[in-house]
């Protein structure tokens, strides 16, 4: 009961205090006069998911705790079988028809309650768990959300690093490709001037050999000009003679 | 005429491919083609083109003089080294792109700090079943119903619910 006292007055208290907390800082000045305990601004304390333990439903333990050193167990339960049945033979309760009726709702709504109660409690219990599993969901998804902006932020840093090549690529194209024009130039002149030499040489070469076989038809040609008719029989007598000769020779050898 | 050394960097490829946005994928596929199409052709030209043989065609070429004006001139003749006008365009759009991506960097830098408070305001919220709707529309603001708006309950319009 004293702690239910301090839990309810804390309670009374926590409203007035949260809304301590929403006033400005001068405000609260003034407001601090009425409290007496410290005014705390951390966050209040969750309150107590289930009340003080009760007996039959109305009375609570603290009572049977105090009665128990000087009446033991069965105290409070004699005193208050004594009280109702004073009650009752006083006439300070007077028994009309509304007390049966009063006691047969009031014992159909504990029988209800006894044997339905805890199913209900369990159905509002996990409809308010699946309100906190999606409010948690949310958070998890936000966490995760703003950790994968923070990775790719620092991937995109990293990448800056590299930057450097796509320059280095175009620097090196344009390296190459000035060379490669510079080669092919010194190759060119290099190709253009030995064909000049060549042709040179090729035309000498043509027209030597020109001039060597124009040289020999014309010789041979003064040359058969030269041998007169007379000269050409003259010659193929000779030739006849000797080959005569020749032939007796050869004859005369195997002879031998 | 011959002996120039051609300094390139060594290209990472891969790294190359990474800095590549999606859209300008191309680009860098044709900058990348003429590299290699550039580098076979250096592969293939010697540094220098092989030397003529004076002596030979000085003896050979019945023309006096000609071998030797060839000469004089050939020897004479200096061939122009093609002049570099855009390695100087490459250097400066480098440098700008240092000083972007020094600011893209120190942007960056600032955005992850916000990120990282929210993820601590994020993770140091009460828990959920001690919260009250006030706590709640404090760490989420987009769940205040505005009453303002939507004087009549339930303060949001129906189709949302």
């Amino acid at each position: 009961m004293l702690s239910r006292v301090v839990l309810s007055a804390a309670a009374t208290e926590a409203p007035a205090l949260k809304n301590a907390a929403l006033l400005g800082p001068g405000a609260l000045q003034t407001a601090r006069i009425f409290h007496t305990g410290q005014p705390s601004l951390a966050p209040v304390p969750p309150l107590p998911e289930y009340g003080g333990k009760v007996r039959f439903g109305l009375i609570p333990e603290e009572f049977f705790q105090f009665l128990y050193p000087k009446t033991g167990v069965t105290g409070p339960y004699m005193l208050g079988t004594g009280l109702i049945l004073y009650f009752l033979s006083k006439e300070i309760y007077v028994v009309t028809a509304e007390m049966f009726s009063s006691i047969a709702t009031i014992g159909l709504l504990i029988y209800g309650i006894k044997k339905y109660g805890p199913s209900v409690a369990e159905f509002a219990d996990k409809l308010n768990e699946d309100k906190l599993a999606k409010l948690e969901e949310a958070k998890q998804a936000s966490i995760k959300s703003i950790q994968d902006a923070i990775d790719m932020e620092k991937a995109q840093q990293a990448l800056v690093q590299k930057r450097h090549y796509l320059f280095d690529v175009q620097r090196n194209n344009i390296a190459m490709s000035l060379e490669v024009t510079y080669r092919e130039r010194l190759h060119r002149v290099y190709r253009e001037v030995k064909n000049r030499l060549d042709y040179h040489i090729s035309v000498q070469n043509v027209a030597r050999r020109k001039e060597q076989e124009h040289m020999i038809s014309w010789v041979e040609k003064s040359v058969v000009q030269s041998i007169s008719a007379q000269q050409e029989r003259e010659t193929i007598a000779k030739c006849i003679q000797d080959l005569q000769l020749l032939a007796k020779k050869a004859q005369a050898q195997p002879v031998m | 005429m011959a002996g120039r050394k051609l300094a390139l960097k060594a290209i990472d490829w891969i790294a190359f491919g990474e800095i590549i946005p999606p859209n300008q994928k191309a680009v860098a596929n044709s900058l990348k083609a003429w590299s290699e199409a550039l580098t076979s052709r250096l592969a293939v030209l010697p540094e220098a083109p092989p030397a003529i043989d004076w002596a030979y065609y000085k003896a050979n070429v019945a023309t006096a003089g000609l071998v030797d004006d060839f000469e004089k001139k050939f020897k004479a003749l200096k061939i122009p080294v093609p002049e570099d006008k855009f390695t100087a365009l490459v250097d400066a759009e480098e440098k700008e792109d240092v000083k972007t991506c020094a600011e893209f960097v120190s942007l960056s830098k600032t955005r992850i700090e916000e990120y990282e408070k929210q993820v601590v305001r994020m993770r140091n919220i009460i828990p959920f079943d001690q919260m009250t709707l006030d706590d709640l529309n404090e760490v989420f603001p987009e769940t205040k119903l505005d009453k303002t708006k939507y004087p009549y309950w339930p303060h949001r319009p129906i189709e949302s619910l």
